[in-house]
């Protein structure tokens, strides 16, 4: 809980910040919030304490959680030093908006309340709208920014009714009353409740880029400046599962019959899409951003085990795909700035360019691939294993010939990395972008070393 | 709980308010003369002659206040809550909502420095 | 409360509300999925969350608690808010391409 007035302050901090005629007050006020925030955090573990009238229940989920969220838009935050593409709207309001986006996102993963789900939401994607049209004068922004709020205010409207539905039913917004209302009904849920569930499904599937709720993530991320891209499809995606398994795990887990069947398909169908489409992509924003939807479909096994894949698993995923997805993107933002495309092809000769950003690149997606020994491929094993614990062998079989058509999506950058490109002049970094490459880069390495760190957690 | 019969004093009310305009106007338009000519068919604008079309664009400013209006003003419905339960919710309830207030007026501040309620 | 409760459901029974809220949002998403204007969509969202407003009110009385209309008020604030950022985002495309029609906008696929 105090993380989250720590958040909310640092955000109004950084953009008067934006007021003050040093330009780099913004970014120093923002990390110092964010290692604040991240600390006070930490010092909650193990006490478990509900806050507001039980709005919101500040268990060691919700901490592991928020502090992955602050870790990560620490690292982006450090990006911003040395970053080059040209946001027309000021850093201070970029930060603002960060803070505020993750204040939302730390509510989503502490919430007790369906109220505060929903204002979760909220909080965390009106934000992401105005970032996503952060410059303002090209017009592919615009795009994003405007589909991104149609679609993003349409799903939520959706999640909004399958709330009231489900108040109807039970008379509460307690998800543990909910819980217990379920269990009551003795595996019979009246067709309202079980409706209005549907349409939280449907709602939080959108915000987490699950196929057929997908459409609007390559286009939103492929628009928006590759720094927002970054936050997106690591902060918001994190804080997206979470809420979900957090939803899952405490208020339905005694109607598993009537909601396993449906995310099992959601599962199949969003790892499949993912990653055929990702195949076809040219634009290297693009695929990324098809393989995100492809770890959302991976994730979503998670849940369907929820009964042996523990949320240290789902923990210990998005932890990896996190620091992976921001090495990459670190890479392609450099990329970007030097060669002006963001293709494939823009890749071609960067082991002669920089040997350090070809071994940085191979590293990260390697780790996106899942190949030992990287956290990407322990990620998958606990939750691949789990689900096959759970009975769940179809899943798994499609899961791990997913997994092999990413490898080839993967290695086609890979490959380019490493082959003949016609420019040759050596890339500058900056150091801190240097910085956060290496430790990204490092911890996908030592997280699949020792695994235990992160799932003896939770 | 006969609820077709609970509707009906809606559905006549419905049926005389529907009925009164249609009768009006067409009994106006039978029985009133007409007469056609240039001024009478002319726009009526408080005896001004009208200029130009009424959809032009106005001021981008306008928008901008309109919007910051609707903000702050929608914020003020939770006031009311607390305004009712004020005895109860004590102190405790006094500073949250001070609180509230902050961050508002932190909003309300921001936009005064960024100029955005200056006309010129 | 209870006298509220009792009114509300003598004059319409539950079902009624229940069957207007989920008319009125299904009108607002035909709007959203038919209609091509940014603004149009734009209200028939707010469409569905005035149905969602109107159930959660019904509901409320209905179980004698509170809760669901002081969710009502904070649908309310967010609802704008987004009316705030989508304008907002509305007329900075209107600066850029002189429409405000969805199919404009297609340098990326949709």
């Amino acid at each position: 809980m105090n993380a989250l007035l720590v958040l909310s302050i640092a955000g109004l901090a950084a953009l008067f910040s934006g007021f003050s005629h040093n330009k780099k007050l913004a970014v120093i006020v923002s990390l110092l919030g964010l290692a604040v925030a991240f600390t006070v955090n930490v010092l909650d573990w193990n006490t478990a304490v509900r806050y507001y009238n039980d709005m919101i229940f500040v268990d060691n989920y919700a901490i592991a959680f928020t502090g992955v969220m602050a870790l990560t838009m620490l690292l982006i935050v450090a990006l911003f030093v040395d970053y080059k593409e040209s946001v027309e709207v000021p850093n201070a309001e970029i930060f603002a908006l960060l803070f505020f986006s993750l204040a939302g996102g730390v509510m989503l993963v502490s919430y007790s309340n369906l109220l505060m789900l929903f204002l979760g939401i909220e909080i965390l994607s009106i934000p992401l709208y105005i970032l996503a049209g952060s410059k303002r004068h090209t017009l592919t922004s615009n795009e994003a920014a405007i589909k991104y709020f149609l679609l993003g205010a349409f799903a939520s409207a959706f999640l909004l009714f399958g709330i009231v539905l489900i108040y109807g039913v039970t008379a509460s917004f307690h998800i543990e009353t909910i819980a217990a209302y379920i269990k009551n009904a003795n595996g019979q849920p009246p067709a309202l409740l079980v409706a209005g569930m549907f349409m939280l499904i449907g709602g939080l599937g959108f915000k987490i880029s699950a196929a057929p709720f997908h459409f609007w993530t390559p286009d939103v991320y492929q628009g928006s400046p590759t720094i927002v891209t970054t936050f997106m499809s690591t902060v918001v995606k994190t804080a997206g599962i979470a809420a979900f398994y957090r939803l899952f795990a405490y208020a339905f887990p005694a109607i598993t019959a009537e909601w396993i069947p449906t995310i099992s398909v959601l599962a199949a169908l969003t790892m499949t899409v993912g990653n055929v489409t990702a195949v076809f992509q040219s634009s290297v924003k693009r695929m990324l951003a098809y393989s995100g939807i492809a770890h959302a479909g991976y994730l979503l096994i998670a849940f369907v085990s929820i009964s042996s894949n523990p949320a240290s698993s789902v923990l210990y995923y998005l932890i990896a795909y996190a620091v992976s997805t921001v090495c990459a993107f670190a890479v392609l933002m450099v990329i970007q700035h030097t060669t002006g495309s963001e293709e494939v092809d823009g890749f071609k000769g960067l082991s002669k360019r920089s040997p350090f950003l070809a071994f940085i690149t191979t590293v990260a997606f390697i780790s996106l691939a899942g190949i030992p020994p990287t956290a990407g491929f322990f990620a998958k094993f606990y939750l691949f294993s789990g689900a096959v614990k759970a009975g769940h062998l179809w899943l798994t079989i499609i899961a791990v010939l997913n997994s092999c058509i990413a490898i080839y999506y993967y290695f086609r950058v890979i490959t380019a990395v490493y082959s003949e490109g016609t420019d040759s002049t050596p890339v500058e970094l900056g150091t801190v972008q240097k910085a956060v490459m290496i430790i990204t880069a490092v911890l996908a390495v030592a997280l699949g070393l020792f695994p235990e760190m992160i799932i003896s957690l939770l | 709980m006969n609820s077709l019969n609970d509707y009906l004093p809606i559905g006549i009310q419905l049926i005389v308010a529907l009925g009164f305009v249609v009768t009006t106007m067409v009994a106006t338009a039978l029985l009133g003369p007409k007469r056609k000519s240039k001024k009478k068919d002319e726009i009526f604008e408080c005896g001004i002659e009208s200029t130009g079309n009424a959809r032009v664009p106005f001021s981008i400013k306008y928008f901008l206040v309109a919007i910051l209006f609707v903000l702050f003003d929608v914020e003020v419905i939770f006031m009311y809550p607390w305004a009712v339960n004020f005895r109860e919710l004590g102190l405790q309830g006094f500073l949250e909502m001070l609180v509230f207030i902050a961050f508002l007026l932190a909003g309300l501040i921001y936009i005064i420095k960024k100029g955005a309620l200056k006309w010129e | 409360m209870e006298n509220i409760s009792a009114q509300i459901t003598q004059v319409a029974p539950l079902e009624h509300y229940i069957l207007l809220s989920a008319v009125l949002f299904s009108l607002g998403v035909l709007g959203v999925l038919l209609r091509r204007n940014v603004i149009i969509m734009f209200m028939s969202i707010e469409l569905m969350l005035n149905a969602c407003n109107l159930l959660l009110a019904a509901f409320s009385a209905f179980h004698s608690s509170a809760a669901g209309q002081i969710f009502v008020f904070f649908i309310m604030i967010v609802a704008a808010a987004e009316v705030a950022v989508g304008l907002a985002i509305i007329v900075m495309i209107y600066r850029n391409i002189h429409s405000i029609d969805i199919n404009e906008l297609s340098k990326l696929k949709w």
